[in-house]
């Protein structure tokens, strides 16, 4: 069995992000990188599959730039057995990251794609989806829960949707996007960082896949969030309920 | 000349660690601080990350990782700032396999260092200190007298980390006019723990007295060589923990300043409070920029001896002033148990009495 899993490299969620003046951007000056954590969930998620199921490979891709690595390294720490990283500098849209994948999944055949549900920095939430469409196989998506057959042929995967929980079943291969409660993922060890050195990380330019290229989203502008403005004290509660309802229109 | 980029694989233990303090350790500091115990799970979890078994050579059930002093600072400062009882707990057993690594004969290794690889939590721990006036580390009042091919050891020893539960010991003792160390099996005949003691800070941390009464131990266990890397190393050790409690006080206090307000502006803005934060985080970088010095000598293989006391003996007076300013800066709130910073302030007037107590 084989098990294929995006990563990308994001800024901390813990860090605060600054808009630059001119809107291109964030500033990125001293900001640290995490590897996104849907993609750790799915990391975690193929490596219990690996551990509950006699054992299978788990191979690790992103798609960025050279630095790129440190983030496929922390995946080989925590047990993923060979990554490879797609170079291309700048920002990769979501569907050009997952023509890449169709390709590498085409090169690789893996059983299983798993990716974390979305990205913490652009909030796409496409990629699972659309390299899904590309492929012609099942989706298993916001998975909360993921069960394989006994025989590895098929896999029902539980789905947080609004108001309640759905199961899916699909055959094997199919893509599966981790969502926040699908498992807690583990930390990397010492003596896996050390394995981690001595594993294979292949890199491989973005043009040698020999996909289409073009872009076909640009990204005119970024705004920081509007601040928040202050609250309104009021002198009784007859003129709280008035506001609630004339103003805030709650009740 | 100098760089302080950390390589690849240093980043990445810092990186693990870091997050392993913050989101297991921190969240339990309060509760072992008035509990006194530290939850099974958490010490095994920190088991799991290989902080102990990664530098024990293959041969004997390790992984034959580095062993870095620098990475060891590295660490220490991220469990520091987690919490200083956790942090000396999970490192306890390092206080045994860090001077058997250097200094024990091949027996000595074959015999001990395979116990530390295990799948569980095995606590080890040292006996440095003692409860005597003017304690110096190179004029002992336990003593080592060699008689019929063995040692026997007397003395009284307190500040013994994990003393009741830990499997090995390495007792210092003066031997003729030098220090000599041991490697004692805790339950040799003669080698009494006393009641845990009651102390200021480290609750979470069981401390215990030990009486050397007899307590006789075969030639073999006898470390050979210099004991002066290993104290070194030791105050490294120490001096980063201080580090890392001194940056948490600093952090929970620079964040509460930003948030409070009075006069009608955040504290922070106060030159009173941007003053005393300032001068707090240029204490912090100035100990650890020492520290990394005495660490990056020890690496070399040189006697970083002289910087090493440096560093520990400035970390100490640091991380007083800093955990103090930190309970300044949060006024009123600062003495009240809500807020983290009075646990700090305590843990880290240890560091002007510990020695040998932590190893890493």
């Amino acid at each position: 069995m084989k098990i294929l899993v995006a990563v990308k490299r994001v800024p901390d969620p813990n860090a605060t992000i600054k808009v630059r003046p001119d809107g291109t951007g964030i500033v990125t000056d001293n900001l640290k990188y995490v590897v996104n954590p849907f993609c750790e969930i799915a990391i975690e998620e193929a490596l219990r599959i690996k551990e509950n199921h006699g054992g299978a490979e788990v191979v690790l891709v992103s798609v960025g730039e050279q630095v790129c690595q440190e983030q496929l390294r922390t995946g080989l720490a925590m047990g993923a057995d060979r990554a490879i990283l797609v170079l291309q500098d700048g920002d990769v849209e979501p569907v050009i990251v997952a023509r890449a994948l169709a390709k590498l999944v085409e090169q690789e055949q893996p059983d299983i794609v798993m990716l974390g549900k979305q990205a913490i920095d652009d909030d796409s939430n496409v990629v699972g989806q659309m390299l899904a469409e590309m492929l012609g196989w099942g989706q298993g998506t916001f998975a909360s829960e993921v069960k394989l057959s006994e025989d590895k042929s098929s896999a029902v995967v539980t789905r947080e949707v609004d108001g309640g929980l759905e199961d899916v079943e699909m055959p094997l291969p199919a893509i599966i996007t981790a969502d926040l409660r699908l498992n807690e993922p583990r930390y990397a060890s010492l003596p896996g960082i050390m394995k981690a050195r001595k594993k294979e990380l292949k890199e491989i330019p973005l043009g040698d896949l020999g996909i289409d290229q073009s872009v076909q989203v640009k990204v005119h502008k970024l705004s920081p969030p509007p601040e928040r403005q202050a609250g309104k004290k009021v002198e009784t509660v007859q003129e709280l309920v008035d506001l609630l309802h004339t103003e805030a229109k709650v009740i | 000349m100098i760089s302080f980029e950390p390589t690849e694989d240093q980043q990445l233990v810092r990186d693990t660690v870091a997050s392993f303090a913050s989101n297991q350790i921190r969240p339990i500091a309060r509760d072992a601080d008035e509990s006194g115990q530290i939850p099974d799970s958490v010490v095994q979890q920190a088991w799991e990350l290989g902080l102990i078994q990664s530098a024990i050579p293959e041969e004997h059930g390790g992984y034959g990782g580095d062993r870095s002093a620098v990475t060891s600072a590295l660490v220490c400062e991220e469990l520091g700032y987690g919490d200083l009882s956790i942090a000396m707990h999970v490192l306890a057993p390092r206080l045994v396999t860090y001077p058997v690594l250097e200094l024990g004969s091949d027996e000595l290794r074959k015999e001990v260092l395979p116990d530390y690889c295990g799948e569980k939590f095995v606590p080890g721990t040292a006996a440095v200190m003692e409860p005597s006036m003017g304690f110096d580390l190179n004029d002992l009042q336990a003593t080592a007298t060699r008689s019929n091919g063995s040692y026997k050891l007397s003395g009284a020893k307190c500040y013994v980390p994990l003393g009741s539960e830990a499997r090995h010991a390495v007792v210092y003792a003066r031997e003729g006019d030098g220090t000599a160390a041991f490697v004692v099996k805790t339950d040799s005949p003669g080698f009494e723990v006393a009641e845990r003691e009651k102390i200021m800070g480290l609750k979470g941390l069981a401390t215990y007295e030990v009486m050397l009464n007899d307590c006789t131990v075969p030639a073999s266990a006898r470390l050979d060589g210099d004991l002066k890397p290993i104290f070194n190393r030791s105050r490294i050790a120490l001096a980063s923990l201080a580090v890392g409690v001194a940056r948490a006080a600093f952090e929970y206090a620079r964040d509460y300043a930003k948030d409070r307000k009075a006069f009608g502006v955040p504290i922070a803005q106060k030159q009173a409070i941007a003053f005393m934060l300032a001068e707090m985080a240029i204490e912090i970088d100035s100990t650890r920029l020492l520290t990394w010095e005495a660490a990056w000598k020890l690496d070399r293989g040189e006697d970083a001896t002289r910087e090493a006391c440096l560093a520990k003996n400035y970390a100490a007076e640091m991380v007083l002033k800093v955990t103090d300013n930190a309970v300044q800066v949060l006024g009123g709130h600062g003495y009240i148990r809500d807020h983290m910073v009075e646990l700090w302030l305590r843990n880290g007037r240890g560091f002007a009495m510990f020695e040998g107590l932590a190893l890493a």
